[in-house]
């Protein structure tokens, strides 16, 4: 069960507004390596997880994106704030405003809602590991590149906290990997699923 | 709310945000690292802090966790009478 904490993780005060900036972070909430698909990767993969420090490490890093989840949608809350008619149309934000006004809505950059194909739970520990350690350097990869067009600070530096969860997260993934493995036959990583085959005790 | 209130009360929600995140990196931590000692004893150390950190921040300025939203002699809500966190510093102070 989750409980909620009437707070951020790290604190957001965003003065100036800047819909085209809102509209390229956007794609971290809602695009194909945003805190959304995260949050519901790692919430959903837990389950095939075979030993108890992997399902531990799954719900805690899931669970801390649906903070990040919660901060991404506060820097864009704050970036879309008291915007003018001129504003909206001169920095491309119409066609997002006439869908949901400043309304928040997963979405990406480039336009395409939020999905699960983005993300896979194939029930196997070893693939899934694999795909949260690219995810952590996608998503990684996205906040650089949203760095390279924010100037402001109040914006930069809770992206730059974010961007930082995401090699820490690499760092954690990459020992939950090394646990599955080494509880597996070191010759063989990939004679069984741990998750599903029982192969026959001796 | 005067200048001083509103940067005595960012502090404290800073501190809050602080002890917090050093117990989130700890509990990372140690879900790969279950018997490090000092892992233990930093986190031990630090949920204290947060502790007296957050009992201070919520006597002053309202309930972080629904537990703790009423006081014994409240008859309201405040749980709705106090701003959500996506609400930024500057629009508090538009009142």
């Amino acid at each position: 069960m989750f409980a909620y904490e009437k707070r951020l993780q790290y604190p957001v005060n965003i003065k100036n507004p800047n819909p085209a900036l809102a509209k390229l972070i956007m794609s971290q909430l809602g695009g194909p390596d945003g805190e959304a698909g995260a949050a519901l990767r790692y919430l959903s993969q837990r389950y095939a997880a075979p030993t108890r420090e992997v399902q531990a490490m799954l719900t805690d890093i899931g669970t801390e994106e649906l903070s990040h989840i919660e901060m991404v949608s506060a820097i864009i809350y704050q970036l879309t704030r008291n915007l003018t008619p001129k504003q909206i149309k001169e920095q491309g934000f119409d066609a997002y405003f006439v869908d949901h006004t400043t309304g928040i809505y997963p979405v990406s950059a480039s336009g395409v809602p939020f999905s699960a194909d983005y993300f896979q739970s194939t029930g196997d520990p070893i693939a899934d590991l694999n795909e949260d350690l690219a995810a952590e350097q996608k998503a990684r990869l996205t906040y650089d590149n949203i760095l390279r067009f924010a100037d402001d600070p109040d914006v930069r530096e809770p992206i730059k906290f974010l961007r930082e969860r995401e090699i820490v997260h690499y760092q954690r993934f990459g020992e939950s990997l090394r646990i599955v493995t080494d509880m597996l036959d070191e010759r063989n990583f990939y004679a069984f699923n741990p998750s599903f085959d029982k192969p026959k005790k001796k | 709310m005067t200048k001083t209130d509103k940067s005595e009360r960012q502090a404290a929600m800073l501190r809050v945000q602080q002890l917090s995140f050093a117990l989130t990196e700890a509990n990372l931590y140690l879900d790969s690292h279950p018997t490090c000692e000092k892992g233990i004893a930093y986190f031990k150390k630090h949920k204290e802090a947060l502790d007296k950190a957050k009992a201070e921040y919520e006597k002053k300025y309202g309930a972080l966790c629904i537990e703790n939203a009423l006081d014994e002699n409240d008859k309201k809500w405040k749980w709705v009478c106090e701003p959500f966190p996506w609400v930024s510093e500057y629009e508090r102070s538009e009142g």
